[in-house]
């Protein structure tokens, strides 16, 4: 008994003097873990290798996931609806249509005939068109002609394109000549075309 | 052209001159003179393709455009055709949503008006605001129009002058400037002479903004001359070296400018440029200014 207990006594501090525990030593101040529960254990035993588990975990997840995005993305875009080819439901109403006239005989004539005159009228400006835009362009070959001529250098200087001409912008043509000093009434507006997303 | 004779004939002359050294005949001299006076006229001619600058003095001139401020006025057949175009649109349309509420306040009208009036109902329909018709609004609106006054289109019915910008408002006019040109004055496009290191269209640029009180601020379109007219100086002024001068024209609009009406300026259409420029002039300059 007394042996026994120097034993108890004494194997503590040969294990607190040893520094690595190859063994199971199930003697001295693990005793009364051997009877409770065996929460230490796994402390002494070697340590679990995680490494390799857990990245390669996570990296099926991430593909999972990047699986299910292209499957997503394999579905084509909704297509933006043009809203000038559908006609709205409102036009197609019967009430709006206007009463077709019944034109005599005198004015449906009238009518042909102004349209032919038209046609020609139109077709002599064009031809005065297309003939003073021709004379133009003869007028500019002859001068780069002369040009090169005169000498090699001025007539490559003006066949170089000019950057700072476009964008050009220039006010074409109104009724009425502008005021002088005019202060346009200033105005509200709220936007309310539909703007689609892909 | 000139090359290729030179060279053919330096080598005959050399072979020439080699066997008359040789033979010592007499009645070779005279070919070889006749034949060293040709090669030089060879070699002159080279010279002068290469390095003698050209006999043409060289002028930019500057062909500055107003363009229209307002419309034309429509011929006959064009009133008539836009008036049918008008009429066959309105017959092939449908009815606006103004003209239907219009319809529509025109029968409520007639039903208030009828005998069998039933003034609940029609509250009931429309919850019984106080509602403005059609009629009323247009009413409003030309109320408004006849507010705003625009500015008259055919000022010029008072006569303005002819150096005016503001004249002529329908069609596109050019600037004319009187300048000396050897020993007369006379209308022409505003023009300076090359000098060397610019490109001709600065010199036209120059030519613009050396005007005296004035000051144009014009968009030159392009780097390219859109014509050329040349002429040579009268026999006295003639030299080997300027036989006469070419004239480039560069096209520019005007964006914005003023000139005082004591310098001789003129803003003209193209069917009085006749009035002002010499025939040959205007042959060459007729044909890059477009009435268009």
């Amino acid at each position: 008994m007394f042996l026994v207990l120097s034993r108890q006594t004494a194997v503590p501090t040969n294990v607190s003097s040893l520094m690595g525990v190859d063994g199971h030593v199930s003697q001295g101040p693990w005793f009364a873990s051997v009877l409770t529960l065996k929460t230490s254990a796994p402390l002494r035993a070697e340590p679990k290798k995680k490494k390799k588990v857990d990245p390669r975990r996570e990296q099926m997840v991430r593909e999972r996931l990047k699986k299910k995005l292209k499957k997503l993305e394999r579905v084509p875009p909704e297509l933006i609806p043009i809203e000038d080819f559908t006609t709205p439901a409102k036009y197609m109403d019967e009430t709006r249509v206007r009463g077709a006239p019944q034109l005599p005989f005198e004015e449906s004539e009238r009518r042909a005939l102004l349209l032919k005159e038209w046609s020609r009228y139109k077709q002599t400006q064009h031809r005065a068109e297309m003939e003073a835009v021709g004379l133009a362009v003869e007028a500019q070959r002859e001068a780069l002609e002369e040009l090169r001529l005169e000498s090699e250098e001025l007539y490559q200087a003006a066949l170089r394109p000019d950057p700072l001409l476009f964008p050009f912008n220039h006010q074409g043509p109104s009724y009425t000549p502008p005021k002088a000093q005019y202060e346009a009434p200033e105005g509200k507006y709220n936007n309310i075309t539909k703007v689609y997303t892909q | 052209m000139a090359a290729p004779c030179s060279r053919m004939a330096n080598r005959p002359l050399w072979q020439f001159i080699t066997n008359v050294r040789r033979t010592g005949l007499k009645h070779t001299g005279v070919r070889q003179i006749s034949l060293s006076s040709a090669c030089r006229a060879a070699t002159q001619t080279r010279s002068k393709t290469e390095g003698v600058p050209s006999p043409w003095k060289l002028y930019g001139a500057v062909c500055l455009q107003r363009l229209p401020v307002i419309s034309q006025e429509r011929n006959p057949i064009e009133d008539q055709f836009a008036e049918l175009m008008h009429q066959m649109e309105l017959e092939r349309s449908l009815l606006s949503d103004h003209e239907q509420r219009l319809l529509e306040d025109s029968e409520r009208m007639t039903r208030k008006q009828a005998d069998n009036y039933d003034s609940d109902e029609e509250e009931a329909d429309y919850g019984g605001q106080e509602t403005i018709t059609a009629q009323d609004q247009e009413d409003t609106w030309e109320q408004k129009l006849k507010h705003f006054q625009p500015a008259l289109r055919d000022r010029d019915v008072g006569g303005t002058p002819l150096g005016s910008v503001e004249r002529c408002l329908g069609d596109s006019l050019v600037l004319l400037v009187q300048q000396t040109v050897g020993k007369e004055t006379i209308w022409l496009l505003p023009q300076a002479q090359w000098e060397a290191g610019e490109t001709l269209r600065q010199t036209a640029e120059r030519g613009l903004s050396s005007l005296p009180e004035a000051d144009f601020k014009a968009t030159f379109l392009g780097n390219t001359p859109c014509g050329v007219y040349r002429y040579k100086f009268p026999k006295e002024v003639r030299t080997e070296r300027c036989v006469g001068a070419k004239v480039f024209f560069f096209k520019a609009f005007l964006s914005a400018g003023s000139a005082s009406q004591k310098e001789p300026f003129l803003w003209v259409k193209k069917t009085e440029l006749q009035g002002y420029l010499k025939p040959p002039y205007l042959e060459k300059v007729d044909r890059f200014i477009l009435n268009l």
